[in-house]
């Protein structure tokens, strides 16, 4: 039985007339690192809403299929039940401040204190959190005082507190300037070197290559395709739908064409290119 | 000429922050520039003089032949249209069309020339079938479209993009180069703030580079962007391809596709 | 730029270190005492027995005597004239002021109540200057007032600043499509449509992102809630708040009886 599972979900939101998620299914296994990619208006984000429960229960709407979650189901859960499950980070940093809190520290603390574990719990487990992801630094400091990437560093710890067993992130690094980026990759590779399960909606394309197990490409609400990285990102079914492609694969696929690159297989990194134009 | 002309500028905000400390240069009409850095390099301190938003400490901004202290912000559009990053800090219309006609009306254009200005800038967005929209219907997606017309249809010569391809999908960054390369056949001055440095290689002909305040590089694309180690100091990286070039021992830096294509030849 | 509306300052004094609860019975005692209790100089005896001696306490006298001067003085005084001048009571006229008979009642009415509402907002600026918000907060939310009511006083506060920085944002962007503010036509309605109108969907979009943020930290959940901070209610406290709660009744009813 797979970690998650989604079987033959078809999702649509209140007083809309096209159903956003159309027949999806798809199973991950514990530990896996999933990457979902697609345009906007793909159902990304109305994929991630499912995994973590805010689909139907926060959006209502009308559902079919069935969402399971270590061994749960949503259907046979409420929201704030699930929540302590699977986690939910996204794009804004901004908006996942709480507002409630005056420095870090306690802004992390915030879902503890809401699920009632004792305060000597808690603090270990800030602790522990702000040490993995390397925001001990901040831990005095006011929540908006800080720079995007380090808010949203801390929107990521705040959710890694409360020890869900499956990570959900809808493009985190969109609005990060290049520094913000890069520490908020680098946070999620260490989560994931943990052992977290985390499906992650991302447009970086050479970021995904270097990281994800498997690549899920959405179009208006279906799969696509699934697969390895360097299967789906190369594929030329990406490009016929309009799909962001790495440029390493593009100029690489130009070249191949002119009879400038000798292997059969496209690169998506740096690295792969190198490799693929030196021979 | 309707040039920009920025001698010796200076700014401090009033919190004490020195945010520009010396910039002096010139954008002719016509050139598009696209000015990177980190954040806090004093990138949109800049081009917030350009339109009068902020005023100089000292120094001196001028555009064309108005000096920008003499001369209000709402004058000042007439010449200088600015894209703010977050679409949802503008909009506010019941309907598109209405939102695009917000900035030529307070121009003060005739009637017709609003109209011929909202149609053309609505067609070069792909807005044309939704005009009767409200824009927080639209996703996104479109209401950074509307955003954009709404700049578009004020016929500016010179227009600012702050970050156009943030948080965009390849399509509608696409659609964003369009809309430049457009502005560009029509002899306008297109200035951008950007952290897409493969955005800026393949639509930007001149690339300024801020760090502290100062200008640290400006030149030609393929000069500015060529230089890994300088442009590192602002934590900016050269576009993938320059990069991929780098590796391979290419002699010439290169920024696009076709270039590389032939250098490798 | 300030990350928050705050009143409060961090210093170690007595008022500091008393329970938020007990504070705030002690600043409605003021009030409530200083409204009714049936003796005229209540409200000017309050003055200079508590409220200066408490800010002493509190160390706050600097910051308090600051918003005195620049604020509460003002208004005091403000409400002294028009109630002296313009609601004459009585007919000892003292003296003429053009077409305004000013009497000695309504001098000594207009001079209580204003000594009234410089207690009213003496008391509430001390109370403000030495509690933090989500001290007060914590602790009431522990004695049982509901989690979502403390959310949103406490968000409002940290917000609001944050609004303030958008609305900028808004103002320069729609200046900088024509949008004239430096001239006399802006004072029309109708100018104010396009600040408005970002700042409220734009906030409505955020709003929404906020509560699904806040709901996947667990803010519905039924579980009882606890506290990072532990907020101390000392029996000193306790005991503070049975007298004053008593001399509130005390005063309350005094006047009653006699009235």
């Amino acid at each position: 039985m797979a970690f998650v599972n989604l079987q033959n979900v078809t999702y649509k939101y209140p007083l809309t007339k096209e159903p956003v998620l159309q027949n999806i299914n798809l199973q991950i296994q514990e530990g896996e690192f999933v990457s979902i990619i697609g345009q906007n208006g793909a159902g990304k984000s109305t994929l991630c809403y499912a995994l973590a429960g805010f689909v139907p229960h926060f959006f209502k709407g009308e559902i079919s299929g069935e969402i399971e979650v270590d061994g749960r189901k949503s259907s046979e859960s409420t929201l704030d039940e699930w929540v302590l499950n699977v986690g939910l980070a996204f794009q804004n940093p901004f908006n996942q401040i709480s507002g409630a809190k005056y420095t870090v520290f306690e802004e992390l603390a915030f879902g503890l204190e809401n699920i009632g574990v004792p305060r000597d719990e808690m603090k270990v487990r800030v602790e522990e959190a702000m040490t993995l992801t390397g925001i001990r630094d901040l831990a005095d400091r006011s929540p908006y005082s800080l720079s995007g990437g380090q808010q949203q560093r801390v929107a990521l710890t705040s959710i890694l507190v409360m020890r869900p067993r499956l990570l959900v992130l809808d493009e985190p690094t969109s609005q990060m300037d290049p520094i913000g980026t890069r520490e908020v990759f680098g946070v999620v590779r260490r989560m994931a070197e943990e052992g977290m399960t985390v499906v992650m909606v991302e447009h970086k394309v050479e970021w995904i290559a270097n990281f994800a197990d498997r690549v899920i490409a959405l179009k208006e609400g279906q799969i696509l395709m699934e697969g390895k990285p360097n299967e789906v990102l190369t594929s030329g079914l990406l490009v016929e739908n309009h799909f962001g492609v790495s440029r390493y694969t593009s100029v690489a696929r130009e070249a191949q064409q002119r009879g400038l690159w000798k292997k059969e297989k496209l690169p998506v990194t740096l690295d792969e290119s190198v490799e693929g134009f030196r021979s | 000429m309707m040039n920009i002309e920025i001698t010796n500028l200076c700014f401090t905000y009033p919190t004490g922050l020195e945010a520009l400390k010396g910039i002096s240069l010139t954008m002719n009409l016509g050139e598009q520039v696209a000015i990177v850095g980190q954040n806090g390099a004093g990138k949109t301190t800049l081009v917030r003089h350009f339109n009068g938003l902020l005023k100089p400490t000292s120094g001196s901004v001028s555009i064309g032949d108005w000096e920008t202290t003499k001369q209000s912000v709402a004058k000042l559009a007439s010449r200088v249209g600015y894209v703010f990053q977050n679409p949802d800090e503008q909009l506010f219309s019941r309907d598109v069309l209405t939102e695009v006609s917000f900035g030529p009306r307070n121009l003060g254009y005739a009637k017709g020339r609003v109209d011929e200005l909202v149609q053309r800038a609505l067609a070069l967005t792909e807005l044309a079938d939704k005009t009767g929209t409200n824009p927080y219907d639209l996703s996104p997606t479109w209401r950074k479209m509307v955003a954009l017309a709404s700049i578009i249809a004020m016929d500016t010569p010179i227009v600012i993009f702050d970050e156009p391809t943030t948080g965009q999908d390849a399509v509608n960054v696409a659609r964003i180069a369009h809309v430049i390369a457009e502005l560009k056949k029509e002899g306008k001055t297109v200035i951008t703030i950007t952290h897409d440095i493969d955005f800026c290689a393949e639509n930007f002909e001149r690339v300024i580079a801020l760090s502290k305040g100062q200008v640290l590089l400006d030149g030609p694309t393929r000069e500015v962007l060529g230089q890994e180690e300088i442009l590192a100091q602002t934590y900016v990286d050269p576009p993938q391809l320059t990069r991929l070039g780098k590796r391979l021992g290419l002699k010439e830096v290169v920024t696009r596709q076709e270039e590389f294509l032939k250098a490798i030849k | 730029m300030h990350e928050r509306l705050s009143f409060h300052i961090q210093r170690d004094s007595f008022l500091h270190r008393l329970n938020p609860l007990t504070k705030l019975v002690l600043t409605l005692a003021l009030v409530i005492i200083a409204f009714t209790f049936p003796w005229y100089w209540t409200p000017h005896l309050l003055v200079i027995a508590a409220i200066i001696p408490l800010s002493l306490l509190g160390k706050v006298f600097r910051e308090f005597s600051l918003t005195a001067l620049r604020l509460i003085l003002p208004a005091a005084t403000f409400l002294f004239l028009m109630q002296a001048f313009f609601q004459p009571i009585g007919t000892d006229i003292i003296f003429k002021f053009y077409f305004l008979d000013v009497t000695t009642e309504s001098m000594l009415f207009a001079f209580r109540n204003a000594m009234r509402i410089f207690v009213m907002v003496s008391s509430f600026t001390l109370f403000l200057l030495s509690t933090h918000p989500s001290e007060l907060m914590s602790d009431l939310t522990r004695r049982g007032l509901p989690g979502q009511f403390a959310y949103v006083i406490i968000s409002t506060l940290q917000i609001i600043p944050q609004m303030q920085a958008k609305a900028q944002t808004i103002i320069s962007a729609q200046r900088s499509r024509g949008l004239d503010t430096e001239s006399t036509f802006f004072k029309r309605a109708g100018s104010l449509v396009p600040l408005v109108g970002p700042l409220v969907f734009g906030s409505l979009v955020e709003v929404e992102e906020r509560a699904i943020a806040i709901e996947a930290r667990g803010f519905t959940s039924k579980h009882v809630k606890t506290s990072l901070h532990e907020i101390p209610d000392s029996t000193f406290d306790q005991s503070l708040r049975w007298v004053l709660f008593i001399l509130i009744i005390a005063s309350v009813g005094l006047n009653l009886w006699l009235s």
